[in-house]
Order: structure tokens, then sequence, then C-alpha cells
């Protein structure tokens, strides 16, 4: 294997013995004959290894070292001594040298030594990546270390920069569409749209126009061509979230566009390629759908290449506090106010709770709590009722399954006080997007903070 | 000239490098005894040393044990007189004649 060997000699036939046994081994070398030399060379040839004599002219050997090793040059540094500075080669390795040999050395001795040194600077590089990926505690906006998320990163990952289709499942609120964005960002299509669709949001009568697009005039209100999400995504990466919720009919149409590429608009003639990786996500088990007969099975095994399986936050050891702390300083930070932490009593109420709304809720909880209060210290007794269950029943995951909005939102004929018609309508969102009060705002177009500063008006009434 | 290491020389260089590395030394000798001449005349003894502890790497590099020896003794600091100076630098730019004489025997044996 050639590797690039700076030699720091200032000795000319040491150095040229150096030369010439390190050429003959096929490495390629340069020489240098001072430290000032060592470390320009260093920074601009970004040598593997640095076979250095302690003894310079100009400068102390061993601060060369701790210079070149601090500013991350050098690779593997071996010292070069005599046998009367075996105490200085001691002192060299403690400081961080790989290495050390002793002159005259042989070319067998060179070989060996060097070849040792760079393949456990190698190890040593490897064992780094390691322990880091190994504890993580943030991947792509996924903020948790538990060994259940290292596990997600590592798969993430592993799968990137693949066009393998990947399939996320996992209870609400656990972070599929982040997962997505995930799997997007690293991978080589991370420059281009990212596109997510809620299938299960979108009216039946709407997804297929949603999905591919329409021209003008195919439908009541197609007042003009539009892109769906397909072509929208060319390049890049469309999410399907709630793949689930796709109605039998729009399913046979999306296992077209898998199997070839094409889409066609909504009242359109022609077809049109269309190069996009499939990210899709359902919080239901996708195995017992297929099983049921409602969603059918080529569709699912074109999709489900890759499974990516989030935990839910009950199963992230210790990630609960990790993500409240993050929540606790960005609402803080966007709300204007002065918490810096939490207090004892909240954080046990926090970590007893059972999540069953995961993350959202976990981020909800705090945003609430943030909206509510002010202080620098947030308390158990500032946090919403919820926190404290320990056994809380599981929120509603899917939103599918949710009662219908209320009537009244369904008969704006009727008239009502406008504080009726704005709480239901509050409620009606919130039950629509499974107590997501961010997505709830999101629909209604209010903030997040409106939501919880009405809610927190109701319950005082 | 040919000791032990310059036996190993032989083995681990083809002999165009060896040539080479052994041209660079005569040179690096004849340079070193230069600067070691300076320094006495000077007298300046941390050159001397510098210098001294040059010709030893020099000849430690190639094999030349008796030089090298000699120059590490020179360079202790202890010693460093410039009356010293004087008996070392002459003794030291002997066995540096010496050396450069073996070595240019040693490579005319050279295939």
């Amino acid at each position: 294997m050639s590797t690039r060997v700076l030699v720091v000699e200032d000795t000319p036939t040491q150095a040229e013995l150096a030369r010439v046994l390190l050429a003959s081994l096929g490495h390629e070398v340069r020489i240098v004959g001072t430290a000032a030399a060592a470390l320009a060379t260093a920074q601009e040839w970004r040598p593997d290894a640095v076979l250095l004599d302690i003894q310079l002219p100009d400068y102390d050997g061993l601060a060369l070292m701790r210079q070149l090793r601090d500013a991350g040059l050098g690779g593997a540094i071996i010292v070069v001594t005599v046998n009367g500075s075996i105490n200085i080669a001691v002192e060299a390795m403690r400081g961080g040298a790989v290495d050390f040999i002793v002159k005259p050395y042989a070319k067998a001795r060179l070989s060996v030594t060097l070849a040792n040194a760079l393949e456990k600077q190698a190890l040593a590089r490897e064992l780094a990546g390691v322990r880091a990926q190994l504890s993580r505690d943030s991947f792509f906006g996924f903020i948790g270390a538990s060994p259940a998320m290292q596990a997600v990163y590592r798969t993430i990952e592993s799968v990137a920069a693949s066009r393998a289709s990947v399939f996320v499942t996992g209870e609400s609120g656990t972070g599929k569409e982040l997962a997505a964005e995930a799997i997007h960002k690293a991978s080589p299509r991370g420059g281009r749209a990212f596109v997510a669709l809620n299938c299960g949001a979108i009216p039946r009568d709407l997804l297929e126009s949603e999905v591919f697009g329409h021209v003008r005039g195919a439908f009541t209100g197609a007042t003009s061509d539009r892109m769906g999400a397909a072509s929208l995504a060319d390049g890049g990466t469309l999410f399907l979230d709630e793949i689930g919720e796709l109605p039998p009919e729009m399913q046979v149409k999306l296992l077209r566009f898998v199997q070839t590429g094409m889409v066609r608009r909504v009242g359109g003639s022609g077809d049109e390629r269309v190069d996009v990786r499939f990210v899709c996500a359902t919080n239901r088990d996708p195995h017992a759908e297929v099983a049921a007969g409602r969603f059918r099975e080529d569709l699912f095994y074109r999709l489900y290449v890759v499974p990516l399986e989030l935990p839910p936050l009950r199963a992230r050891d210790g990630d609960v506090m990790r993500l409240a702390r993050h929540f606790l300083a960005q609402f803080a930070r966007e709300e204007g106010r002065g918490f810096t932490g939490f207090a004892p009593d909240a954080e046990q109420a926090l970590m007893e709770c059972a999540w069953p709304g995961n993350v959202r809720q976990l981020q909800n909880v705090i945003r609430n709590a943030v909206v509510l209060h002010d202080g620098d210290i947030l308390d158990a007794a500032m946090l919403p009722p919820l926190a404290h269950r320990a056994e809380a029943e599981p929120e509603r995951a899917d939103a599918s399954a949710l009662p219908p909005p209320p009537d009244a939102l369904l008969a704006p004929a009727e008239i009502m006080p406008m504080a009726v018609m704005e709480r239901r309508l509050i409620e009606a969102a919130l039950a629509r997007t499974g107590n997501d009060v961010v997505r709830a705002a999101s629909l209604i177009e209010v903030s997040a903070s409106t939501i919880y500063r009405k809610m927190q008006t109701w319950r005082a009434e | 000239m040919p000791d032990q290491f310059a036996l190993q020389l032989t083995r681990d260089l083809d002999p165009a490098d060896l040539r080479h590395v052994l041209a660079v030394f005569e040179t690096d000798l004849a340079r070193l005894v230069g600067l070691l001449h300076d320094a006495t005349e000077a007298p300046d003894a941390v050159k001397f040393c510098r210098v001294a502890h040059q010709l030893a790497g020099a000849a430690g590099a190639v094999g030349a044990t008796a030089l090298e020896d000699a120059a590490r003794l020179a360079m202790d600091n202890d010693r460093v007189t410039p009356a010293g100076m004087e008996m070392s630098g002459a003794a030291l730019a002997a066995l540096a004649r010496d050396a450069i004489a073996r070595s240019r025997a040693f490579v005319a044996k050279l295939p």
C-alpha cells in the first residue's frame, strides 16, 4: 500500500537514507529539515505518517509532535531516536506518537514499524468512528442517544445511499416523517426535492390529483394545469405518509407508478417519466393490513424493501429528558421565556409518564408548559395533567379511527356563538390530527400558542 | 566501513541507492567538519555541540561507528571548553576523513 510519509530530519545523510528505504518500500516521501517546514508540509500534503527526529535544530521535536497531533495533521507519528534517548521516545509515545524507531534502522525494521503504526492509526480512527456512532445524541433532526435510536441512525445511514424504497413503521408521534427526511438528506438525492404527502389527510377524490397532478379542466375546480407530488419530487424523494389510508383504486395507480416510473396527470393523455425514491410510513401493522386485504400485497412488497421501525419513546432509555431539555430550550427561545431547566419533581413526572403519544406528546406537553408559564425552572406544577399520568391511556394513534369532526363544522348554516364555534373548530382540528397541537394549529392557521391558551381558558371555565 | 550496519545496507539498498546515500554522507561530512572548525575558531560551544550531534547522526546512518561514538562524546556539554573543542574538533576531523576513505573504498567494491 502506497502511503505518504513525511520525514522530518535535519541530517542529510539520515534523510536520504530514509528516502531511499521508504521509496524502495513503495511509499511517497517528502523530506524536511525544520519544524516550520514540517508543519507547512503536513498542512499542505497531508501525510499518512511522519518519521520525526525529535532533536531538531529549530524546535523541540516533542512540541512539534503535539502541534501536528492537535492540528489533526501527520497521521501516524513515529519518533526516530538514538539508543541514548529511549526515555524521550517513551515520553513521545505518551504524548501521542504511535511508535518509535531507533537509529540506525534496517529496511525490515522500518517497514514493520511503519506498517504497524499505520494499522494502529487506522484502528484508532475506526474505533473513534464507531464510538462516535454509538454515542450520537442527535442525527438529522432526531434527538436521542438511546441504543434503540442508535440502531435507527445506523439503518438510515446504511440505506441512504441506495435507491431502495423504505417502509417506516412506528407508533404515532415517533418521528416517521423525520426519518423520511433523514433518509432523504443523507442520500445522494439530498440536494433535490423532498415531497411529503399525508395520504390520510387528503380527501379521497383529490388524492389522485395530489399525487399525479391534473390538467386544466380535468374536474370542476381544475382551472389550470397542476403538477402532482410525484412530479414535484422528480430526482428526489417522495414520502407517502399514512400509506395504509390509500383507497384500493389509488393503490392500483400507485402500483403502476412504482413499477413503471411513469405518471399520468388526471385528465391528461400522455405519460411522464419521474425518478423518485419512495419512503412510505404507516402507524398500522402493514402485514396485518395486507393479511386483511386492505392493502395490496403486490404494492406492499414493492414498497416494503427496507423496513425501518421507529421505537416508541417508552423504549428509548434516557431520551425523555434529553428531548425534554431540547424542547424546553427551543420553546423558551421561541416564546421569549426564561426557562433554563427542569425542577427535580418535573423531571420525575416526565420520566414516569408512559408517553403513549411519544415524542409528539412530549413536545406538546413542554410547549404547553412554556406557553402558559414563565420562570427560570420549570416545575411539575407547570406541566399539564397528562404528563403526570404514570399509566396514561394510549393516545389515539390512528387519525382515521378518530371520531369525525363535530357536526357543527359540517353544518355551516347553524348559527352559534363565536366562542363556541371557535372551540369546536379547534377541537375538531385536534381530533383530526391526533391531538397534535402544532399540526392542528397549522390546519386552522393560528399559532400553537393560541391553541394552548384557549385550552387553558377552557380548563379554567 | 564496512561494519555490520553497512553490510545490512548492502542488503537493503540496491547499489545505485547505496552509492547515492554514501555520496550524500561524504558531502555531509565535509560540510559538518567545516562547521565544526568554524565553531572551534569562534569559539561557539552551542554550535559545536549542534554540529557534533549532526555528525553523529550522519555517521550513525551509514554505520561509521567510531566517528559516531566520538561525535556523541564531543557533544556532551560538560566537556565543551575552547581547548576541548580544539582537541575534539581535530579528532573528529581525522575520524571523518577516515570514514570518507572507508566509504570510498566500500563504494569501489560495489557491483
